[in-house]
């Protein structure tokens, strides 16, 4: 059976890695010297904990060569195929470590590593369909060329209310657009071509609720959708519950967004993520 | 040849002359402005209009009076300013087509052509309304068909045009009752009947007369309310020279300051303190300004700047600006605070001009023209402009897509919803599903008493209007106008109150009248500086 990883920027949660065999390699967050294994040995409530609290600025860096190695190594032990699919390399370098990692295991093992070109909940939702194919049997090609097919079908908004961090950590794109507004504002952004890319704005938090909701039922077939907050479990639930109707519960993901993804969101961001039917 | 019949040149003169008649009206045509917007600019918009046609009719040598109404037609279309001028300039197109093919014309022509520019100007406005500059036009154009039955001379044709007029005019208020309520005639008919009396001077060889009077406003024909004594509106033109700068100094007297900088311009505004005093003042002369400031104490962070240069710097700057877009927006607005602000939130052509400002439909065709894109999404923000900015549609080979903004906060919230993986269709439906989410209240002082809404409103008093349609408010203090009007729109509800001030208040007055908004309303408030002349706050419900 092909074995399915990824990288802990798809925020998938540890019960539902479990649920699916998912093995998810993290990335870290350095508070100081401080360092710590993403959604490991930090999670989602203590990384925003430290956040307001602490002095010093979280930085964060990616998985090593090393860790993907030692993953790899493991997994031979029980397959012959393995598909990795990793953050947009331009938002990290994980891919490249990835693929580092794969060249420095014996190679009776076939590995492919795939840049989703996405992150957070659009990672999340090409991870499980992968995850799925896998254990419905299907073969690494098949795989490989069904995840290939639903990158571009996958789409993610996301709202701020601040682009700072984004800002600070360099992940902001053509969002940049969005900067130096003297009006505070609501931003939605979403990934174009592996990259942060601006969307919407609007002059409160609710109306960029509303935006999250109206983009889902936009379409007109969807497979599975992935919400997410970062700070605000209550606007979670009220998200899950407006879009109940359009998409049943059981192919709706509910996370939270990892501490390495909220260094450079910050706290408050809501998401929504859609693979739309082909 | 009939000895009356008249030429292009002819048809050129009596509007010279109507024009000329019209402008010396203007600033009571102003004061008696109450509809559809009590606004105060309606002769001034009127007077524009006119010169822009006649500038262009100047340019036409031909004596065909065919050609010539169309130069007036063509430059009264590319210079219509507000309801008043859109509408003078479908009066001017259906009189070039009733005159098209004419080298010259006698009373019946111009009888005919008076019928063609009446229907015409009916039919290029959504929701014709009575009592209005369309009555005073269907009248007069009544009037002169039936005189040709009797004496189809020009000049007796238009006589008893102009007579028809301005008892038409007399009758508004019967026809609208915003205008009887407020104890005026209509402002726009009142202009036109001015514009036709000036011709008919011209054709009476009694033009010379104009120099040493000026027109009278009807008296309406019923009984009315009231009316306190009026003021003629301020033009807020801008001329000469924009100068801007610090005065620092001990014990500065602001009112000395004012009082004496009031005599040497325009748009005066000081604010600051005893020992730091900004000052904002158009004038011809900004050398014997600044002479005068710097008796006073040190400047610091003077400006410059020649109006008619600065226009054009304007629109060639953000052109430069500007890399070629998918879609690129162009608006209108006012104040150095917004022009901050919009620019602020992104790429956008601005159009300086606003209310008793609007801007021309060629100013709006110009920034259209220089904008990156192919496609164009036009704001007017504001009633007024909306006409002139749809008329833009026809004058250019761009895709242009009016979102009808009425007002800057519907402006500003188009303006944020513009999306950017969306074609320019469902750009302007989203743009136009996102003003409508938005209520704005706008607080100035008015120019004269009046009733309005039910309610008696002192010259002087601020009143507050709701989405530039209702008076909800009206008190002696502008914090106290902004909360009442507040209350009324439903604060209590608003996700967010957006706080525009002007450029006449304070910004520590402006955070006061917010904490007050927060404590009563329990509401988000965010305190923005406008720097808008006209009106002392804009506030936005979202």
């Amino acid at each position: 059976m092909v074995k399915v990883v990824t990288d802990s920027c798809s925020d998938i949660t540890p019960q539902l890695a479990q649920e699916l065999g998912i093995t998810v390699v993290p990335l870290y967050v350095q508070f100081g010297n401080e360092t710590y294994r993403d959604n490991v040995d930090l999670s989602t409530e203590e990384f925003y904990h430290k956040l307001g609290t602490s002095k010093i600025q979280p930085a964060t860096s990616t998985a090593t060569p090393a860790d993907f190695a030692k993953v790899f190594t493991e997994l031979m032990e029980e397959t012959k195929e393995i598909l990795t699919i990793t953050v947009s390399e331009k938002f990290s370098a994980t891919y490249a470590a990835a693929l580092q990692g794969k060249a420095v295991v014996k190679k009776d093992c076939r590995i492919e590593v795939i840049d989703s070109k996405l992150g957070a909940g659009a990672q999340m939702l090409l991870v499980i369909l992968a995850a799925q194919m896998a254990r419905a049997g299907a073969s690494l090609d098949h795989i490989i060329d069904l995840v290939k097919r639903a990158i571009p079908r996958i789409h993610i908004r996301m709202t701020f209310d601040t682009l700072e961090y984004l800002r600070r950590g360099g992940r902001i794109g053509k969002a940049q657009a969005f900067l130096g507004g003297l009006l505070k504002v609501n931003h939605v952004l979403g990934i174009k071509d592996g990259a942060a890319f601006p969307i919407a704005r609007s002059r409160n938090r609710a109306q960029g609720m509303d935006f999250l909701v109206n983009f889902v039922k936009g379409f007109s077939q969807i497979e599975t959708v992935a919400i997410e907050d970062a700070t605000t479990p209550d606007d979670l639930q009220s998200l899950a519950e407006r879009l109940k109707d359009v998409v049943p519960p059981e192919r709706t993901y509910l996370s939270k967004v990892s501490p390495v993804v909220g260094t450079h969101v910050g706290p408050h961001v809501l998401a929504v993520a859609v693979l739309e039917a082909e | 040849m009939k000895a009356d019949l008249a030429d292009g040149q002819t048809l050129k003169e009596m509007f010279a002359s109507g024009t000329a008649w019209l402008e010396k009206s203007a600033p009571d045509i102003n004061a008696i402005n109450v509809f559809p917007v009590p606004d105060g600019d309606t002769g001034t918009n009127m007077v524009l209009t006119m010169q822009f046609a006649l500038e262009e009719a100047k340019l036409n040598s031909d004596d065909h009076v065919s050609s010539v109404a169309k130069s007036l037609a063509h430059g009264a279309l590319m210079g219509a300013r507000g309801n008043s001028g859109v509408i003078l300039s479908q009066f001017f197109r259906g009189l070039a087509k009733g005159l098209e093919g004419k080298t010259h014309f006698d009373g019946g022509d111009f009888a005919r052509a008076l019928a063609g520019a009446s229907q015409t100007a009916y039919k290029g406005i959504v929701n014709p309304v009575e009592g209005t500059i369309l009555t005073v036009l269907k009248d007069a154009s009544k009037a002169a068909q039936e005189a040709v039955k009797n004496d189809d001379t020009l000049v007796s044709v238009l006589e008893d045009a102009v007579k028809s007029a301005r008892d038409s005019v007399a009758r508004t208020p019967s026809l609208l009752p915003v205008l009887k309520e407020a104890g005026v005639v209509d402002a726009g008919g009142q202009g036109l009947y001015v514009l036709l009396d000036g011709a008919l001077q011209f054709l009476k060889g009694e033009s010379h007369k104009i120099q040493y009077r000026r027109p009278r406003l009807v008296v309406a024909e019923a009984e009315l309310v009231p009316r306190a004594a009026q003021r003629p509106a301020q033009l807020e033109m801008p001329h000469g020279y924009c100068t801007n700068f610090v005065l620092e100094g001990k014990n500065l007297n602001l009112s000395k300051i004012e009082k004496d900088l009031k005599k040497k311009g325009q748009s005066l505004i000081v604010t600051g303190d005893d020992t730091l005093v900004r000052v904002h003042i158009h004038s011809f002369e900004p050398g014997e300004i600044l002479g005068y400031a710097t008796r006073l104490g040190k400047l610091h962070e003077i400006t410059i700047n020649n109006m008619d240069d600065q226009y054009a710097e304007f629109i060639k700057m953000q052109r430069e600006r500007m890399p070629q877009v998918d879609i690129a927006m162009v608006t209108v607005a006012t104040g150095d605070g917004f022009f901050e602000l919009l620019n602020s939130l992104g790429n956008i052509i601005i159009v300086p001009g606003g209310q008793t400002m609007n801007p021309s439909v060629r100013e709006l065709l110009q920034a259209v023209e220089s904008a990156p894109s192919d496609n164009i999404i036009l704001l007017p923000n504001n009633k007024n402009i909306v006409s002139a900015a749809s008329q833009v549609q026809s004058l250019t080979s761009k895709k242009v897509k009016v979102v009808p903004t009425r007002n800057i906060p519907q402006g500003i919230a188009a303006f944020l919803a513009f999306g950017y993986d969306l074609n320019l269709e469902k750009n302007a439906q989203a743009m136009e599903k996102a003003i409508n989410k938005v209520r704005a209240i706008e607080v100035t002082r008015a120019v004269r008493g009046t009733r309005l809404g039910g309610l008696e409103i002192r010259k002087g008093q601020f009143i507050a209007m709701l989405n530039d349609e209702d008076l909800i408010a009206r008190a002696d203090k502008a914090g106290d106008v902004v909360l009442e009007a507040l209350g009324k729109a439903g604060a209590e509800k608003a996700g967010i109150v957006t706080v525009y001030y002007g450029a006449e208040i304070k910004g520590a007055e402006a955070q006061e009248i917010a904490q007050e908004i927060r404590d009563r309303y329990h509401t988000e408030v965010e305190v923005i500086y406008g720097g808008q002349p006209h009106y002392n706050y804009i506030v936005s419900l979202e």
